[in-house]
């Protein structure tokens, strides 16, 4: 085991680089702290990155949870400030069907109302004119401010600023084990699943920041958090059928939201309780599609014949009261836990619970214990000062400035990166010419992106980039980013082998939903890459190269433990 | 209007089967949607190389004998499948498509990521070695398009050197290519390859590579050449004392849009009516089950007639069989379709492991009868992959069902017609 020496004791380790744990980086360097994040996979690729991308207003927890709603409707606002490029400012619509009590509007605007969100009651014909894909037949509607958010672009935004201030980031690294002295956490054992290197870190103050892991993170330091995973299905539609998010006017229930999203829509979610050793690897079934479809429906009654590119489920992390075992009184607000109080281990705290709404907020509040331990008196920041992306110009003016005859790739990259995208080389031709067509990524994006971004792989890429997220779901695009990766990691059989598994990670979302035109499309990825490629002949048919690579060009080995 | 013959699908297979009537004066009609899986083909034709169970097949008409009794093959016969797989070389150079491989046996092709896939013949584009492995002590030259990124060197020499060859990778940057990057989605395929059959801009890329070359014992280039015709080939191969080879690329695949091109030509130049960009939508049936007419998205009221009707609409991805959540349907005549009921079993959560619904299609007699309602219609018969019974990606029998059913599906209607 190599440790590292004594002049990289941190103030804070973080785990966890879903938003939580990227934003309560940010805001622990922004104070001045010694920060460093740790992820098992890349960021962003928990529940983050997997919900509906609703920017809530907080109307849908008005009623039911007052205090969340009041949570919600104060990040709205501020995300719309400081996050300008990762957010839309659609509205929404709360829908009444025919089938639904007219009279729960009325609860609905006082209770909105009274936790600080605007909401006004809109004619429905009125509301049809304004979002002509709702259901026809709606008894009454109410808008409201919410919109959509960029779950990956705003904790990529809070990885680059906490990078900014000295942040240290290690993606593809798990914490395997805590390190004690006596009854203090000092630091954690991490094992680097590129190099497969085990390192020793230390740091006067850990924060648990795991989402749903963290009750198996606090584990290993034998501590129990009750936690119940709560797995959430979704699908994605090919065509942005709807510019207002729609939602029903009644208590939340299942498949009640559709939120449009760059060139898509999401419908979502289903909410089912799952045991906690699935987490790794949930998976979308017919009948939960069927649920979804239906339900969406009668939200919008094109989506019937709108083609669905995936189906994908994440896990929401609730939290059972510590009194209440049995997992019946759970709370969906912020769960802020120090360990040493609660539990005697000094040294370590969890952040938990919450919404990807309200991470901002959950890191505040840890970013705060961990300045009160540290004897720190820094203020927090955050809900003022703009993220990288959304500092200068909003993506408009930036594209707008970048213009030339070749306005899409420009466009695109600038609502993808903000004012970063000053930095995208589109200065030639082949720079600009297209990788993902479906997505307008051009080649200098994703170059972009290899160099500056820390890609490791093509899922990594798909997340900055959006290559492979459009109606083909990959299917030339792939094999054009992988040589590009190829070329710029020097090994071309990792890359072949990074491309296999890139096509059957995109299967694993289309497969719940292979029939129509994503069952066409699937065919056709498999005609060329099982069948042109060969990719379906398996490795004893042929002599496999392990992906040993000569040293040509640069390596994406580096010492030590993997970080950004 | 009225034909002899009315194929639905202008594919490799609605191809071959309209040539081999029309040759026997059989007066055909093709109607294509358009594109078809040539398009984006490998280059190279695949029969047979591995079983159901997975063991490798080597001698294709020898595996065969272990195929299920429902699979195509199998309804053919071992008998005429002999005859069939020796006359296909000889069919395709009729028709001005030159064809390389030992029929007999399984070769290996290079694939756009390095790998050597079993193939059975290829286009003369390509080439065919016996073992999955090249010369240790090769030293290639692999030339890409400066810029072209459906064709990735690297890949190619990492396969390549495996068996121990020696590769060096260059981009030609050509003046005249330069233009196409005016718009930023045009260097595909079909567009290089128009640009590289301009003579001048051939001559430019050869004496760039002959400035290059350093001893090297052979070229590789990405088959982007010869849209029109294959002359483009032989003249590059002439140009260089070199070996020159040409690799498959991502699609579109310019060698496969040339055959597709050249066998309707043929069929044409003997007399056979190809209407491209049309739909068959309807189809008219008698109480005894038999296809009185069809009629297209272009004619509108005007139909076509035919003693025998052929439907050879391809899979999925062509149309030609569409999956509902709930079904799977044949959409011009309805006809009965075998596939497995639950969705959950149509496919398989590794996108590379055997795919069911591959094998799913329109059910058919042992004489490839279509079967609507249980019953068999008298004069339409279905071949290539609108055909269930045979997984043509697992078992790598995606081109020889498309030309086997075809041959054999033209020979029951010429020996109908002989009986009558």
């Amino acid at each position: 085991m190599k440790t590292v020496s004594n002049d990289s004791v941190y103030d804070v380790i973080i785990i966890g680089g879903g938003a939580t744990g990227a934003g309560t980086a940010r805001d622990c360097a922004l104070r001045g702290l010694k920060v460093l994040l740790i992820e098992r996979h890349d960021i962003a690729t928990g529940a983050t990155g997997r919900n509906h991308g609703l920017l809530h207003s907080g109307a849908r927890y008005a009623v039911t949870d007052r205090e969340s709603a009041e949570e919600c409707i104060k990040e709205n606002m501020i995300l719309k400030k400081i996050a300008r490029h990762c957010v839309e400012k659609t509205d929404g619509f709360f829908l009444t069907l025919p089938e639904d009590d007219l009279g729960y509007q009325k609860t609905f605007i006082e209770a909105c109302r009274a936790a600080g969100i605007e909401a006004e009651a809109v004619d429905p014909k009125e509301a049809l004119i304004a979002e002509p894909s709702a259901n026809p037949t709606i008894t009454g509607a109410v808008r409201v401010p919410d919109g959509s958010v960029d779950p990956f672009r705003l904790t990529s935004a809070n990885i680059i600023d906490a990078k900014l201030h000295g942040a240290h980031i290690l993606v593809y690294s798990e914490v395997t084990d805590f390190i004690f002295d006596n009854d203090r956490v000092v630091g954690v054992k991490v094992r680097d699943h590129v190099s497969g290197e085990e390192t020793n870190r230390y740091g006067n103050i850990i924060v648990n920041a795991a989402g749903i892991w963290g009750a198996g993170i606090v584990r290993k330091a034998g501590i129990s958090i009750n936690m119940f995973p709560a797995k959430g299905s979704l699908l994605i539609f090919g065509h942005r059928v709807n510019n207002v998010v729609l939602n029903r006017c009644r208590k939340p229930a299942n498949a009640d939201i559709l939120v449009p999203g760059d060139t898509i829509c999401v419908i979502g979610t289903t909410s089912d309780r799952v045991p906690y050793d699935t987490i790794d690897d949930m998976r979308v079934t017919p009948e939960e599609v069927d649920l979804l479809l239906s339900e969406g429906m009668k939200l919008a009654p094109s989506l019937e014949h709108t083609r669905i590119i995936r189906a994908y489920a994440g896990v929401r992390p609730l939290v059972a009261m510590d009194d209440d075992p049995s997992g019946r009184n759970i709370s969906r607000g912020i769960v802020l836990l120090d360990h040493e109080t609660r539990d005697g281990v000094k040294g370590l705290i969890s952040i938990t619970g919450g919404k990807l709404m309200t991470y901002r907020l959950m890191a505040e509040m840890a970013t705060d214990l961990v300045c009160a331990k540290l004897g720190v008196s820094a203020k927090c920041v955050t809900a003022t000062e703009p993220l990288p992306g959304s500092r200068n110009d909003s993506p408009e003016e930036i594209s707008d400035r970048m213009s030339s005859v070749y306005a899409n790739p420009m466009r695109s990259s600038a609502g993808r990166h903000g004012d970063m995208a000053k930095s995208i080389s589109h200065d030639t031709e082949y720079d600009l010419s297209l990788v993902c067509e479906c997505e307008d990524v051009s080649l200098g994006e994703v170059e972009y992106a290899i160099e500056n971004l820390d890609v490791h792989n093509l899922v990594d890429l798909r997340r900055r980039t959006r290559v492979g997220m459009g109606t083909c779901q990959g299917e030339l695009c792939a094999c054009r980013a992988a040589g590009l990766l190829a070329k710029a990691h020097g090994c071309a059989s990792k890359a072949v082998a990074d491309l296999r598994n890139f096509m059957n990670e995109r299967w694993k979302g289309m497969y719940p939903v292979s029939w129509g035109e994503t069952l066409r499309e699937n065919e056709y990825t498999l005609w060329v890459y099982a069948g042109v490629c060969g990719m379906n002949r398996k490795s004893e048919d042929k002599p496999e190269a392990k992906s040993e690579c000569k040293s040509k060009g640069k390596s994406v080995k580096k010492e030590g433990n993997h970080e950004i | 209007m009225r034909f002899d013959t009315v194929i639905i699908g202008g594919g490799l297979s609605g191809l071959v089967c309209g040539i081999k009537l029309q040759k026997v004066g059989k007066k055909c009609c093709i109607v294509s949607a358009g594109q078809s899986a040539l398009h984006f083909s490998s280059g190279a034709f695949d029969i047979l190389d591995r079983l159901p169970d997975g063991t490798s097949v080597r001698h294709p008409l020898e595996g065969m004998r272990h195929l299920p009794s429902t699979h195509p093959y199998s309804r053919i016969g071992q008998d005429r499948m002999k005859e069939y797989v020796s006359a296909t070389t000889g069919f395709f150079a009729d028709c001005g498509v030159p064809l390389c491989g030992n029929p007999l046996v399984n070769s290996y092709r290079l694939s756009p990521t390095g790998d050597f896939c079993p193939a059975w013949l290829s286009l003369s584009d390509f080439f065919l070695i016996d073992e999955p492995a090249v010369d240790p002590g090769a030293r290639i030259l692999i030339v890409n398009i400066f810029g072209y990124l459906d064709f990735n060197p690297a890949f190619i020499a990492a396969g390549l050197e495996k068996s121990g060859a020696t590769c060096r990778i260059i981009a030609v940057k050509l003046d005249e290519m330069e233009r196409l990057r005016s718009n930023p989605s045009e260097m595909r395929a079909t567009n290089i390859a128009k640009v590289l059959d301009k003579d001048y801009v051939r001559s430019e890329l050869v004496s760039a590579v002959s400035k290059e070359l350093k001893g090297e014992s052979a070229i590789i280039f990405p088959a982007v050449f010869g849209l029109e015709s294959d002359s483009v080939i032989s003249e590059i191969r002439n140009s260089f004392d070199t070996k020159v080879h040409f690799a498959t690329t991502m699609p579109p695949s310019v060698p496969g849009i040339r055959t597709q091109r050249k066998l309707r030509k043929h069929f044409e130049s003997i007399g056979g009516t190809y209407l491209l960009g049309d739909t068959v939508d309807r189809a008219e049936l008698s109480d005894d089950n038999t296809v009185l007419s069809v009629g297209t998205v272009n004619f509108g009221d005007l139909k076509l007639t035919a003693d025998d009707y052929v439907l050879a609409t391809g899979s999925f991805f062509s149309k030609g069989l569409c999956a509902s959540p709930e079904k799977i349907t044949e959409p011009v005549f309805g006809l009965d379709v075998d596939y497995v009921a639950d969705r959950k079993n149509w496919y398989d959560t590794d996108l590379f492991a055997t795919q069911n619904y591959i094998s799913f299609g329109v059910s058919v007699t042992d004489d490839f009868q279509a079967v609507k309602d249980g019953r068999p219609i008298r004069n339409l018969h279905a071949i290539g992959s609108v055909l269930g019974g045979y997984n043509a990606l697992q078992e790598g029998s995606g081109a020889g069902t498309a030309i086997m059913t075809a041959f054999r599906v033209a020979d029951i209607i010429i020996e109908k017609e002989e009986k009558r």
